[in-house]
């Protein structure tokens, strides 16, 4: 537990400092996340050796005090964030034409780091809000970095995100109402299927999927992202969209009575077969890089939440390591393609699709990282992205009533197919001579296919990983 | 043998066409002699390889080399009988083509990236051909796309990216139709290891619906690389792409996965009695007797020579999914026997069709007049390897067909016997015209000096032409594609 808190510490210390003494000194940052990353790898060897660990915050026992939690999962998602965040913050400093070197990206991706990690060690629904609402302000003011141009959606952004705090709040205060606890575990003993505790539930599920721009509630998403500066945009679709979905899935797995979660199934499965269709339609027509990269992410996360509304609807607990298999290999092939596609753009000096033309000649790097990260978005074996749609399909074709939902993960996969090969046909085209001046950056291009390869390498350890998981979730 | 080192040779096989293809990438345009040096290293290797493996599958040992994937299902490259077929099919066409690629592209650019697809492109065929279970296959069969796509759009114009994005959407539709394939025979049966004879059967009268509802998309899924009709418009436009890559998706990599892939899981995971019962054939073999004629109809109204030659695929892999579908052992040895002579037949087409686009700039068939006095041993390759085409003996074709016709008769199903006589006028008509004008005609350009291929070019040509003879005058020796067949037909069916 105690390595836990260093790993949130560590970020949030760092931010402190980088404030107080008004530096942007990036290697502050690096060190600090990869401290976070070491202490997490060690809270994670904790947690599989001597399993869950729960602090009372200054030994106030709940339901009185605050308790933290670190559980497997928690100790995966710690991991992860410092991971994506040492492997982003590396770019947004060595990169030329990382837009974010002499800013504010500094302390604020700290920030960022140290509320998710807030985020996944907590276990109370009122701590959940408090960090939510820490992770929404800050990711708005990461996306403002992009001046003026950016202000717009970041607005937006900025409404739709105090709108959905509201809604949760709500469902918090009613819950708090009906029950008095606020801790998840003694609120899953007490609750009941009761009108209130159903609308309560409602509230917190209509704020979370605002939150995670959960189709249909997603309209935020493509523009926040895509104007945000790379790095940002990076850490947003990898990260903080998954923030939500931690809770979510804690809320309906662990604290909703087990009817209302089967009632309540069906629906969010269906906004996730939503998602993967109308996201990726619209992956399809977009005609700016970030902004189909962007769209991607909203199909993406129809998959997690497929996984877990079948799970929700069926009981049927292997679904939870699918949602989980989808959130790391997600995050990890957006970073790279974020990476990649702000890399080439800066490069190549447009916005749009068009310009990628002959990028597989005068880039190639960069473009092979984000046909990598692409394959495991539409999960082309052996993929972290295949590993999670196996454990997705698995359960669905066990049974012939459950076909249709498999039908609707092909079309997810057949769609994302044809977004993702768009973009690679576009770079196959000749290549346009280039200005003799034009040197790309190779350091960048590389971190950029790191985290795809990694998301490959899933493939390594991965049936470690699956029995794991599926051990870890129940 | 030794045991050490046994299950690591599949593994080496892969990797002697994986790691030459990778440290390509990595090199620049300018160096040439290194970039040959990896590729034939590579080659030399894996050949040597497969005959290390041969000598010993012959002699009854299985090479099986695993690692952990998901629960239950590790990935598995096996050597046995079947995948030995393929694989050295692939490694002896992957050994001429590489040959005939230096040639064809001395001095153009891009060879670096080209030879570096070109190198995982066979290995995700050989790796295929190995595959020991159906996920392992589904695994390469993606990697196969994959690797071939950046092949095919080669040139980056426009009409060879209209190809590219066409064959993409036909593969991946496929390669998403096999996936679902393959996890719902997981979710009923797990995923064991190839075994001759299927490992369905014991399931039969559970769960009829999910066996046949699971073939059927296999079927689909692998049939749009096999070019069944109606799922084979990709590869008349793929046609745009450089005459090595035409020869070798035509020849080995793309149609003949698809086709191999048909013939395990017909015989490795179903299992002909499983098949019979849940009376899937009958669909399967009019599918295949329909690309047949289809095929041979629409090569006969091409003008263009790829284009014909294409089509040609189309009608004769078809032959292949026919034997299979027969479910007879004598047809079994017809399709096995005749991936391999299809194979050398078609290589042999595309890289005369190559030959005469680069020496003489002949891409139709009228432009073909007087071709056999400008390129006369290309045209006697040509000729050669046409003949067999049609199943004039004692070519390779006419081997295949035979046991094919035979076969259909041993399974009492006489009217295959028309298709395959229907077929082979067709093929005539389509291919005696061409060489009768190559040798007949008089030139319309007015005669012109001797302009043989280049020895790069010429060379391959000539041995795959020599071996389509060889194939056929010595079916009946040992070590015959025709012998082999007949190898694991044994096997396969117990006899």
């Amino acid at each position: 537990m105690n390595t836990a808190l260093l790993s949130l510490s560590a970020p949030l210390l760092a931010a402190l400092w980088l404030l107080l003494t008004h530096r942007r000194q990036a290697p502050v940052v690096i060190v600090a996340s990869l401290i976070s990353l070491v202490a997490a790898v060690f809270s994670l060897y904790q947690v599989i050796d001597a399993g869950e660990q729960s602090l009372a915050l200054g030994g106030w026992e709940s339901p009185l005090g605050i308790r933290l939690r670190l559980m497997p999962v928690s100790a995966m998602l710690l991991t992860f964030t410092a991971l994506i965040h040492s492997l982003v913050g590396l770019y947004a400093w060595r990169s030329r034409h990382s837009q974010t070197r002499h800013t504010d990206y500094w302390p604020l991706s700290c920030l960022l780091h140290a509320a998710l990690a807030a985020l996944w060690l907590s276990h109370d629904i009122f701590n959940w809000y408090v960090t939510l609402e820490l992770l929404g302000l800050v990711a708005v003011v990461m996306v403002c970095l992009a001046g003026p141009k950016a202000y717009g959606a970041a607005l937006r952004y900025l409404l739709l995100s105090l709108a959905a705090s509201l809604c949760y709040l709500l469902g918090v205060a009613l819950l708090y109402g009906v029950y008095g606890v606020l801790d998840v575990s003694l609120l899953a003993e007490a609750a009941r299927a009761d009108p209130s505790t159903r609308t309560a539930l409602m509230l917190m599920t209509v704020g979370l999927m605002l939150k995670a721009a959960l189709w249909p509630l997603h309209l935020w998403l493509p523009a926040a992202h895509s104007s945000a500066p790379t790095a940002v945009s990076a850490l947003l679709s990898a990260l903080v969209v998954k923030g939500p979905l931690f809770i979510l899935w804690l809320l309906w797995s662990r604290v909703a009575p087990e009817e209302l979660g089967q009632a309540a199934g069906p629906w969010l499965a269906l906004a996730g077969v939503g998602a993967l269709l109308v996201g990726g339609w619209s992956a399809l027509r977009a005609p700016l890089i970030k902004l189909m990269v962007a769209y991607s992410t909203v199909a993406q996360l129809g998959y997690a939440l497929l996984a877990l509304g079948l799970m929700l609807h069926w009981r049927e607990l292997s679904l939870d390591a699918a949602l989980w298999l989808f959130v790391l290999a997600h995050g990890l092939a957006k970073v790279s393609m974020f990476l990649a596609a702000g890399e080439m753009q800066s490069t190549l000096g447009s916005r749009r699709l068009d310009s990628l033309k002959g990028a597989t000649q005068t880039m190639p790097v960069a473009m092979f990282a984000f046909a990598v990260a692409g394959g495991s978005l539409i999960g082309l074996p052996p993929s972290g992205g295949f590993l999670a749609k196996w454990l997705l399909l698995l359960p669905l074709l066990q049974n012939p009533a459950h076909w249709p939902w498999a039908l609707g993960v092909m079309l997810g996969t057949l769609i994302s197919a044809a977004y993702v090969f768009r973009v690679v046909a576009i770079s196959f085209d000749r290549a346009r001579p280039t200005s003799p001046d034009f040197n790309p950056d190779r350091f960048a291009q590389w971190l950029s296919l790191l985290p795809a390869l990694l998301v490959w390498g899933m493939a390594l350890i991965s049936e470690q990983l699956i029995l794991w998981l599926t051990g870890a979730t129940l | 043998m030794s045991l050490l080192w046994t299950p690591f040779l599949p593994l080496a096989i892969v990797l002697s066409s994986l790691i030459p293809g990778l440290l390509i990438f990595t090199l620049r345009e300018e160096q040439q002699r290194t970039r040959v040096a990896l590729n034939l290293v590579g080659v030399v290797l894996k050949l040597l390889l497969v005959v290390v493996m041969l000598a010993g599958v012959a002699q009854g040992f299985t090479f099986r080399f695993q690692v952990p994937f998901l629960p239950g299902v590790p990935l598995i490259l096996q050597g046995d009988a079947l995948s030995l077929q393929f694989v050295s099919l692939s490694s002896l066409l992957w050994l001429a083509t590489t040959i005939y690629a230096i040639g064809y592209f001395r001095g153009s650019p891009l060879q670096s990236r080209f030879f570096g697809y070109f190198s995982l492109c066979v290995s995700a065929t050989v790796g295929l051909a190995l595959a020991g279970n159906l996920v392992t296959f589904l695994l390469f069969y993606e990697l196969l796309t994959l690797a071939t796509f950046p092949l095919v759009v080669h040139k980056g114009t426009a009409a060879a990216l209209d190809a590219g994005r066409r064959y993409l959407a036909y593969t991946m539709g496929g390669g998403t139709l096999t996936l679902m394939g393959v996890a719902l025979l997981h979710s009923v049966a797990a995923t064991p290891d190839f075994t001759a004879g299927g490992y369905l059967a014991p399931l039969l009268g559970e769960v009829d619906v999910s066996l046949t509802l699971a073939f059927a998309l296999l079927i689909a899924g692998l049939g749009v690389k096999a070019a069944l009709v109606p799922l084979h418009g990709w590869l008349p436009r793929a046609m745009v792409a450089p005459a090595p890559v035409s020869a070798l998706l035509h020849a080995v990599a793309v149609v003949k996965a698809g086709a191999f892939g048909i013939i395990r899981v017909v015989y490795d995971v179903y299992g002909v009695e499983t098949v019979a019962a849940l009376e899937l054939t009958r669909p399967l073999l009019y599918l295949a007797g329909f690309t047949i004629v289809y095929g041979s109809l629409m090569a006969l109204r091409q003008r263009d020579i790829k284009k014909r030659l294409a089509f040609s695929t189309v009608s004769q892999v078809s032959y292949i999914t026919l034997g299979v579908a027969l479910l007879g052992p004598v047809a079994a040895v017809g399709a096995l026997a005749h991936l391999v002579h299809q194979g050398l037949m078609k290589v042999t087409l595309f890289y005369c069709a190559g030959s005469f686009a680069e020496t003489c700039g002949v891409h139709q068939v009228q432009e073909m007049d007087g071709l056999g006095r400008r390129m006369p041993l290309t045209m006697v390759a040509f000729t050669l390897a046409a003949l067999g085409m049609i199943g004039i003996p004692p070519l390779a074709g006419f081997i295949s067909k035979w046991y094919l016709g035979w076969g259909a008769l041993a399974v009492d199903e006489p009217w295959v016997l028309v298709v395959l006589v229907v077929s082979g006028i067709l093929n005539a008509a389509y291919f005696l015209p061409m060489i009768y004008r190559g040798w007949f005609a008089a030139s319309k350009t007015g005669e012109c000096a001797r302009t043989e291929a280049p020895a790069m070019l010429l060379w391959p040509t000539l041995f795959t032409a020599a071996l389509v003879v060889l194939v056929g005058v010595f079916a009946a020796f040992d070590l015959s594609p025709l012998a082999w067949a007949q190898l694991i037909v044994d096997r396969e069916f117990g006899l």
